[in-house]
């Protein structure tokens, strides 16, 4: 395939937005691939809430309440009535399928094994083999915090990206956004490798959690942060670029393209402090798992279940962007002090760029209770 | 060069060289009590120094383990080194010396995109020391040079010499600079050559190697040779792309050459 470099050759909107907002760093995108027409169903998000599928005094999931929910899902996302044909609208047997889940929490909150093993046992129905499926995380120390290989068929491999942490070996020097944010050196953010290279569908598995930096984390933190390199040089003081990194990332072609599904795991959740687990008192059960092919749109729901819980507790807005809510260094463990002036408007901003619906008005937020 | 360093080496008693300009052991540092904006680690180069005292002899006298770093400084800046290193770190010392020898000696003009005149002060030391930390490339000069891309007074006048670094940096581009770094944070270039033919020397001033690193040289080459100290490391992924040569490293130890072709 012939090199081509897009000077936000995907993006013509950030540029529309610059004339509004000057507060956009100049993003260069330089990708060889295109898009990828896949399965998508724009604006539409399935909540599927059970209260039995977590102990809250032991914090153990109940992994036949998971089957259910995951079954209920994706039948409620693809109106089919088979569970088999409703993997298939996403997978075919001879995908090769990394599974993105988020450990930054872990070992307390993370993409829960029974929800990753249902995911692995649903693709192997359909025919994909335990080989083509690859479980996948940056970070080692924290991958291997959860120990997932206990819940998958061993021949699943379970692999992080950076051996040892800050290797960009594993990422793909072709394919990568350039970006000067606070004159660092190193400018680039490359894709992993695995993304360019080899997985041809990529199922994202979330969790629900307050973050410091960017407002919430769900979909589109995963997909971005959780697929290119060198990215916590967006953060400095209190300013974060996290508004307009992570939809740059996440539409960076061949990563926006292969994420076909979302699989958000809210059995548990972090409501301050994420994307970290800084005390368990921030942990909390919406005991929700939702499934969208629109990472904009779950994203957006986030937001108000992040809010309503932060309320609940007396911990200020992720909106807030006043100067006396900030804190000078550290995480804070106060839930009315930050770091960092959030950014929830990054998931707007993601919409901008073509991402998916952030109109609360216009998403279908089907409720189903197990 | 090597064959001054072993030299050199030879006649050094630990006793004071007399004439030679003293430099600090090369390496890094985390300096978590002195005031910063990022976690990047504290690199002490001297590749500046070197440049600043060019033609005149150099001396080290460096701690446990750091033999090889300052072996591959001196290299890279085609420094007349003479190095006091502990007596155990003899094993290092000689397989940093064959190494040397296997590569050859390079070329000893150095490339870069910035002419500096200099005052000699701490301050333009200092700013020096930025512009070898941050691989922008220099060579310092009596009077403008009209072939450099930017010609720069470094003196006692500057008050910031972070922000005076970056702004150079800005005014030069990222796009014209000779060469980029990318994956680590201590892995600092000097180029030698007539343009031609270029060698690159990249020193690795972290306490551990660094993985999968991508260079980028502004021109288009080919690849004649590269070779890596203790790895077999060799420049892959090449490419010639938007008027810059790049590859990868897998790995790099210590110290690593390239040299590199014009295409005609």
């Amino acid at each position: 395939m012939k090199r081509r470099t897009f000077v936000l050759g995907s993006a013509i909107a950030p540029a529309a937005l610059a004339s509004v907002d000057q507060d956009i760093p100049k993003y260069r995108i330089v990708t060889p691939y295109h898009a990828e027409q896949h399965y998508r169903i724009p604006g539409t998000v399935v909540s599927v809430h059970s209260a039995k599928s977590i102990d809250e005094t032991t914090e153990k999931a109940d992994p036949n309440v998971v089957r259910e929910m995951m079954t209920r899902g994706m039948l409620g996302l693809t109106g089919e009535t088979k569970l088999g044909d409703a993997w298939r609208r996403f997978i075919e047997p001879s995908d090769i399928v990394g599974i993105k889940v988020n450990c930054s929490g872990a070992p307390k909150v993370c993409s829960n094994p029974f929800v990753v093993a249902e995911i692995v046992r649903n693709l192997t129905a359909v025919g994909v083999k335990p080989a083509n499926i690859q479980i996948y995380e940056r970070f080692e120390d924290q991958l291997k915090s959860v120990g997932y290989a206990k819940y998958l068929d061993q021949e699943v491999p379970i692999q992080a990206v950076e051996v040892p942490r800050g290797s960009i070996r594993n990422y793909d020097p072709k394919t990568y956004v350039e970006v000067d944010f606070f004159g660092e050196d190193d400018t680039r953010s490359n894709m992993i490798r695995w993304v360019t290279e080899r997985f041809t569908k990529i199922i994202n598995v979330p969790n629900m959690k307050d973050h410091g930096a960017a407002g919430v984390t769900g979909c589109l933190k995963n997909m971005a942060y959780g697929n290119f390199s060198n990215v916590a040089r967006s953060h400095k003081w209190e300013k974060t670029n996290t508004k307009t990194f992570i939809g740059t990332l996440a539409s960076t072609e061949p990563l926006r393209s292969r994420v076909v599904l979302n699989v958000m795991d809210g059995l548990k959740g972090v409501w301050h402090g994420g994307p970290f687990v800084l005390n368990p008192k921030f942990v909390f059960y919406p005991k929700i798992i939702a499934f969208t092919t629109d990472p904009v749109s779950a994203d957006r729901l986030l937001i108000d279940i992040i809010e309503t819980e932060r309320k609940s507790k007396g911990a200020n807005s992720v909106w807030d962007r006043s100067r006396d809510q900030l804190i000078s260094s550290g995480r804070s463990v106060d839930p009315t002090k930050n770091h960092f002036i959030r950014e929830p408007g990054h998931i707007e901003y993601a919409s901008s760029l073509g991402l998916g619906v952030y109109d609360i008005n216009k998403i279908k937020n089907k409720k189903i209770e197990v | 060069m090597f064959p001054i360093l072993l030299a050199a080496i030879a006649i050094f008693n630990g006793k004071d060289v007399p004439d030679c300009v003293k430099l600090p052991a090369p390496g890094t540092n985390f300096r978590p009590n002195v005031a910063t904006a990022t976690t990047a680690p504290w690199v002490d180069s001297n590749g500046w120094r070197i440049a600043r005292a060019e033609g005149k002899k150099f001396c080290y006298d460096v701690p446990k383990d750091r033999v090889v770093l300052a072996m591959a400084e001196a290299d890279a800046h085609h420094a007349d080194a003479i190095i006091k290193f502990p007596p155990e770190d003899q094993p290092l010392f000689d397989k940093m010396t064959a190494f040397l020898q296997k590569i050859g000696p390079g070329p000893t003009h150095d490339l870069g995109d910035i002419a500096v005149k200099e005052d000699g002060s701490p301050i333009a030391g200092e700013t020096l020391n930025l512009f070898t930390r941050r691989n922008l490339t220099f060579r310092i000069v009596g009077a403008n040079d009209p072939k450099a891309l930017m010609n720069v007074t470094v003196d006692s006048s500057i008050k910031d010499p972070n922000e005076f670094t970056y702004s150079i940096r800005q005014k030069l581009t990222d796009e014209k600079r000779l060469i980029r770094v990318y994956g680590s944070e201590t892995v600092l270039a000097n180029l030698t050559g007539d343009g031609k033919h270029v060698r690159i020397h990249l020193v690795n001033y972290g306490r551990r190697g660094a993985d999968g690193l991508r260079v980028r040289v502004r021109g288009s080459y080919q690849i004649e040779q590269s070779a890596f100290f203790d790895s077999d490391s060799k420049a892959e992924e090449y490419t010639v792309t938007d008027g810059g040569t790049e590859f990868s490293i897998p790995h790099i130890d210590v110290y690593g050459v390239v040299d590199l072709i014009a295409k005609p």
